[in-house]
């Protein structure tokens, strides 16, 4: 019987889409669909021990501990542990640093007790543990997840297109702490125009269509900008346009930016170069190329 | 547990989508006005403005009323619906009768539908039942925006579409399809489709063989600045295209559908490189008797007669004859933006 159990959960970009959406009873939920990142992630320990005690290092990792908690109470333990979190996911713009803790955390519990929890499952506990979570416990799989309920609003029945992100953030970005921003509200037309940015995703993702991607994250990013405006999202725009991009992707609630490439096109080290150095020069910051669905080639 | 009645309604709403050529697609409703009159309603019911046993007065010439006589039924709201005698046919009338419809019929012996004296009848009806509820069909913004729902399908079907082909009567199936899907392609092409002798976009008022689209009031739900172009159909090519959808097609539709699918053709083989989408408002079994029938058809003034294969363009706007197809390049303007540059060019010419 194990004692240890480690778990695993990726980080992301923030998101493609976030807004309001009809669940199939008609019922509107808040949503988003999560880009998610591989290269960034949280590394979650769980040590079983006998007493009810559970130990978290570093121990400002509350909700990871929660999540611990929880846990151990949906497979009906009383006993307690200690859990390691190591991550390499920056707090605070947008990265999911919180979930990919909380998530990792769910997964180490759920492995010491030889237990392998669905995707759903996860999601349900991480948002107990932190209110609102976001759809990495789906890794890959392209989902609309209603944050603040844990429940997938739409399967998409697959993963994102092949991608090249060129991220980077607003200079000066400070940490956002998510839970304390006002909640949007968003008026009719925003709420049927989220309809068709729905949409678009579910096609880009049946299709694997780099280009309908970009014009939905481009069309949410716009309509954040009443919500958490992006300083200069309008000229990050152009720069975009200008280089035959897909689109411009935002963190809804954090400071990240990001251009997305069909990882397809033709010169796009040239043209994502020519990218980075344009909003270098307007003043953007930590520029960075994240290849996306790609296997890893060389590019 | 989903509600059921929702599913029904929801379901009669969409289109079912043919593909006419390989960068042209059409969505076939059965009636698409239940769309902005279940949300409408829907909203209404939500805000409290409507409640069960209320009564429903619209003016209107058959598909948006029939779209709330559907759901009258179903939900148990009274409906009293104002219409012209050109307008409405008996085997209709019946239909609605039969849904429990109240139907007020104004006579219109020049057949332009008489849109002013209906509204003073829905005025008049409205003073005698304050309490009664008025959808506005042609200015209440959730005309428009219901079609979010058609622009979706229309995504999650073809992905990106290049051009928009739709009739407008009042204004909220092409805007509001339009306004939503260039939200997301900054440079859809917007053709609107109308028909001689409706002011909506210019022409002066007169009687109008070819109906469904087209108006003797301005709606506002129309957006003209939304408009790229404007396509005046005649009655004729309209009829012929909808025996040509049906026969090379299997498509039946009415004749609104076919002036749309008629300039939706053009503008697809026009712009190969794009694709167009087309609106296709209502099926063809309230036209069986007229449109689909030979003999009707013979019956009409000049009916055979040699039709365009092409749109006309015309540099002024004014009107033309039924078996006439025109065209003018609207540019996104406002109607007082064209009406005064026509005004300054008749200036300049005399």
């Amino acid at each position: 019987m194990p004692r240890i159990g480690i778990g695993t959960a990726i980080g992301h970009h923030g998101e493609l889409l976030q807004g309001v959406f009809e669940d199939r009873n008609g019922r509107l939920h808040r949503g988003l669909v999560t880009l998610p990142l591989t290269k960034l992630a949280s590394k979650a320990t769980f040590t079983r021990t006998t007493s009810t005690a559970l130990i978290v290092y570093p121990d400002d990792k509350a909700k990871a501990g929660l999540a611990a908690r929880k846990t151990l109470d949906q497979l009906d333990v009383h006993k307690g542990g200690v859990l390691h979190i190591e991550s390499d996911i920056p707090i605070g713009h947008g990265y999911g640093s919180s979930t990919a803790d909380v998530v990792a955390a769910i997964r180490a519990v759920a492995a010491a007790h030889t237990v392998q929890l669905l995707p759903s499952r996860i999601s349900q506990l991480a948002v107990a543990a932190e209110q609102a979570s976001d759809a990495i416990a789906f890794d890959g799989q392209a989902v609309l997840f209603a944050q603040r309920e844990g429940v997938v609003l739409e399967d998409f029945g697959g993963s994102l297109p092949p991608l090249l992100l060129i991220g980077f953030k607003s200079s000066g970005g400070l940490p956002i702490d998510t839970l304390h921003l006002p909640l949007a509200r968003y008026d009719s037309k925003e709420i049927q125009q989220f309809r068709v940015l729905r949409a678009l995703i579910a096609y880009a993702v049946r299709y694997q269509d780099p280009n309908c991607l970009g014009c939905a994250a481009t069309a949410s990013a716009l309509l954040n900008q009443r919500h958490l405006p992006k300083p200069h999202l309008e000229r990050v725009i152009e720069i975009a346009d200008g280089a035959g991009a897909c689109g411009v992707q935002v963190a809804h609630s954090g400071s990240l930016l990001g251009i997305l490439f069909d990882r397809a096109g033709k010169n796009l080290r040239h043209r994502a170069e020519r990218v980075a150095t344009a909003v270098q020069r307007f003043g953007f910051c930590d520029v960075d190329f994240h290849q996306i669905n790609d296997d890893g080639a060389k590019w | 547990m989903v509600a059921l009645d929702d599913v029904y309604f929801r379901a009669l709403e969409t289109p079912r989508m043919v593909s006419l050529s390989p960068n042209l697609l059409g969505a076939a409703f059965p009636l698409m006005k239940l769309m902005p009159a279940r949300y409408i309603l829907d909203r209404a019911a939500a805000d409290g403005a409507l409640k069960t046993g209320m009564r429903i007065v619209e003016t209107t010439s058959g598909t948006f009323g029939m779209a709330l006589a559907l759901l009258s039924a179903a939900r148990g709201y009274r409906l009293t619906l104002v219409s012209a005698s050109s307008l409405i046919d008996a085997k209709y009338g019946a239909r609605l009768n039969g849904l429990g419809a109240q139907t007020v019929i104004i006579e219109d012996h020049e057949g332009n539908g008489d849109q002013l004296r209906r509204l003073q009848r829905l005025e008049h009806i409205r003073r005698e039942d304050p309490d009664c509820f008025w959808p506005r069909q042609y200015d209440n913004p959730g005309n428009a925006l219901a079609y979010a729902r058609l622009a979706e399908q229309l995504v999650r079907t073809v992905g990106k579409i290049d051009c928009l082909v739709g009739c407008v009567g009042s204004g909220g199936s092409l805007c509001g399809t339009g306004t939503f899907l260039r939200a997301v392609f900054p440079h859809l092409v917007v053709i609107a489709v109308d028909t001689h002798h409706s002011i909506l976009f210019g022409q002066p008022a007169g009687k109008r063989l070819l109906r469904g689209l087209g108006n003797s009031i301005l709606p506002g739900n129309l957006r003209h600045e939304l408009v790229d172009e404007v396509h005046w159909v005649g009655a004729y090519p309209a009829f012929s295209e909808a025996r040509r959808l049906l026969r090379e097609h299997g498509i039946f539709q009415g004749p609104t559908s076919a002036a749309a699918a008629l300039v939706g053709r053009w503008a697809a083989s026009a712009r190969p490189g794009a694709r167009v989408a087309i609106i296709m408002p209502d099926e063809g079994h309230r036209y069986a008797d007229t449109v689909f029938d030979d003999v009707w058809l013979a019956s009409l003034p000049g009916w055979p007669c040699p039709l365009p294969s092409e749109p006309r363009l015309l540099t002024a706007i004014e009107p033309a004859s039924d078996a006439d197809w025109t065209r003018f390049i609207w540019g996104r303007r406002s109607l007082d933006q064209i009406v005064h540059a026509e005004f300054k060019k008749e200036g300049h010419s005399h």
